[in-house]
């Protein structure tokens, strides 16, 4: 990047349909149909943390009532993500708050290219849903012991710190609530795979999530015109 | 199979780490501490579909009251789970029943490989778990739309029909409930992403299984259910 090349983590990508059975544009497909059909208030997009936090109550109790969309895909890398941005998934909505969870799937990229895939991401959706404010999540630790991975994710958040504040409308949040534990472990308590949340995981992240959403929410401008109207 | 030696899908194998956090590998080492401690009556083992049961409601409301464990691992394909299996995560439990769901992430094995995989999963558990009846769910469908690897289930669930008869420690228990529409198609409130069960698709297959069990367990969990 530095010397001018191409970020390979800020190239859009078709999901790879590795296994032969066309799940990742059934996905989108169905994504499309939702942003016609549908007017959501918040917008949750990236991989299969976002996706999952969909099929527990949590969803139900905090984000459905918001009036919100789940656009995650399980397996998503910063390149699909920004490919499905690119391609539909922000036309015929105007979400007043946009979610992004990406970048521990990763694997082929370095921590500068991971963040700046996650940067190119919130410009294009700066650029498309001008008036959204957006969350970045910060990745969250991985794996049950230390390994490469946790440090990866955690210079990539390190540096989402710093880069991020460049960006109008953008702020990183960091949710790792304590899932490593002084042994250095993380619980399957919290992580059932060492990777993907539990209900209890999910509730720990979620709260301050919520929270925020909510106060973005409360100083979307346009919400105030309703009101005085 | 006469061939189970050169079968893929029958070679027991650890799965490589190739993410790097190890996570495969711990997860088999947790299996391993958890059987050491309990005396489990029904015992799960199998890929993701099995995992991700364990987090919802109906694990609670219709498994645990069995004393079941739930060993579902991370995208395992059969010779996954051979491995784990062969590598000792019964090694200190005699579950009455084991259920066996594996095969849909068997990445670039034909049928027949899939279900020699089973087979052979099947008779391992004849040796060292010999008190144990088998049930080997059926494969799900997969995908929104009609493709090569739904056809591939379906066709591993029929070699096992004709194959896991003749076992005396196996029974093949189909729990689709018809999630393939008329037109076709998979709806996403039965899976998420086509492949993995929501609450209501589990609700939906869950049934004929607590069924099932109950039945092989002689109706003598039902007083501990209560
Ligand atoms: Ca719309």
């Amino acid at each position: 990047m530095s010397h001018g090349d191409i970020n390979p983590a800020a190239v859009p990508l078709v999901g790879n349909d590795v296994q032969g059975d066309d799940r990742w544009i059934s996905q989108h497909y169905r994504f499309l149909l939702d942003c016609k059909d549908k007017e959501p208030d918040v917008l949750f997009v990236g991989d299969s943390m976002v996706q999952l936090l969909q099929q527990y109550e949590i969803w139900q109790e905090l984000f459905s009532p918001l009036h919100a969309l789940n656009f995650g895909i399980g397996g998503d890398t910063t390149c699909n993500v920004l490919w499905r941005l690119q391609n539909g998934e922000l036309e015929n909505i105007k979400p007043k708050v946009i979610v992004l969870w990406i970048g521990t799937n990763n694997h082929g990229n370095t921590v500068e290219e991971v963040a700046g895939g996650v940067m190119a991401i919130v410009k294009v959706v700066n650029s498309l849903q001008p008036q959204a404010k957006v969350i970045v999540m910060g990745l969250m630790p991985r794996g049950e012991r230390p390994n490469p991975l946790r440090e990866k994710n955690e210079r990539i958040n390190q540096l989402l710190r710093v880069w991020l504040p460049r960006l109008p409308g953008v702020q990183l949040l960091d949710v790792d609530s304590g899932f490593v534990h002084s042994d250095g472990l993380i619980s399957r308590h919290d992580m059932f795979d060492f990777l993907h949340l539990t209900a209890a995981g999910y509730a720990k992240v979620c709260r301050p999530l919520h929270e925020l959403i909510m106060q973005l929410l409360e100083e979307t401008p346009e919400e105030k015109q309703v009101t005085l109207a | 199979m006469s061939d189970g030696e050169q079968n893929p899908a029958a070679i027991p194998t650890a799965m490589p780490d190739t993410q790097g956090d190890g996570r495969w590998m711990s997860l088999h080492n947790h299996f391993m501490t958890s059987s050491k401690d309990k005396e489990p009556e029904v015992v799960f083992i199998g890929d993701s579909n099995v995992q991700l049961l364990h987090q919802f409601e109906i694990w609670r409301e219709l498994f645990s009251p069995l004393h079941a464990l739930n060993f579902g691992g991370v995208g395992d394909g059969t010779q996954h789970v051979l491995w784990r299996l062969e590598n000792g995560e019964l090694k200190h439990i005699k579950p009455k029943i084991i259920v066996l769901w594996v095969g849909t992430y068997n990445q670039g094995h034909s049928a027949e490989q899939i279900a020699g995989g089973i087979e052979a999963i099947v008779a391992s558990l004849g040796k060292s778990q010999v008190q144990a009846k088998v049930i080997v769910l059926a494969l799900l469908p997969r995908g929104k739309n009609p493709n090569p690897l739904r056809e591939r289930n379906m066709r591993v669930n029929e070699l096992l029909a004709k194959t896991l008869p003749s076992k005396p420690n196996a029974i093949l228990l189909n729990v689709d409930p018809g999630f393939v529409h008329s037109d076709g198609t998979i709806s996403h409130h039965d899976m998420y992403d086509y492949l993995h069960l929501t609450r209501h698709g589990y609700a939906r297959v869950c049934q004929t299984l607590h069924r099932t069990l109950l039945q092989l367990m002689d109706g003598r969990v039902k007083t501990t259910e209560q």
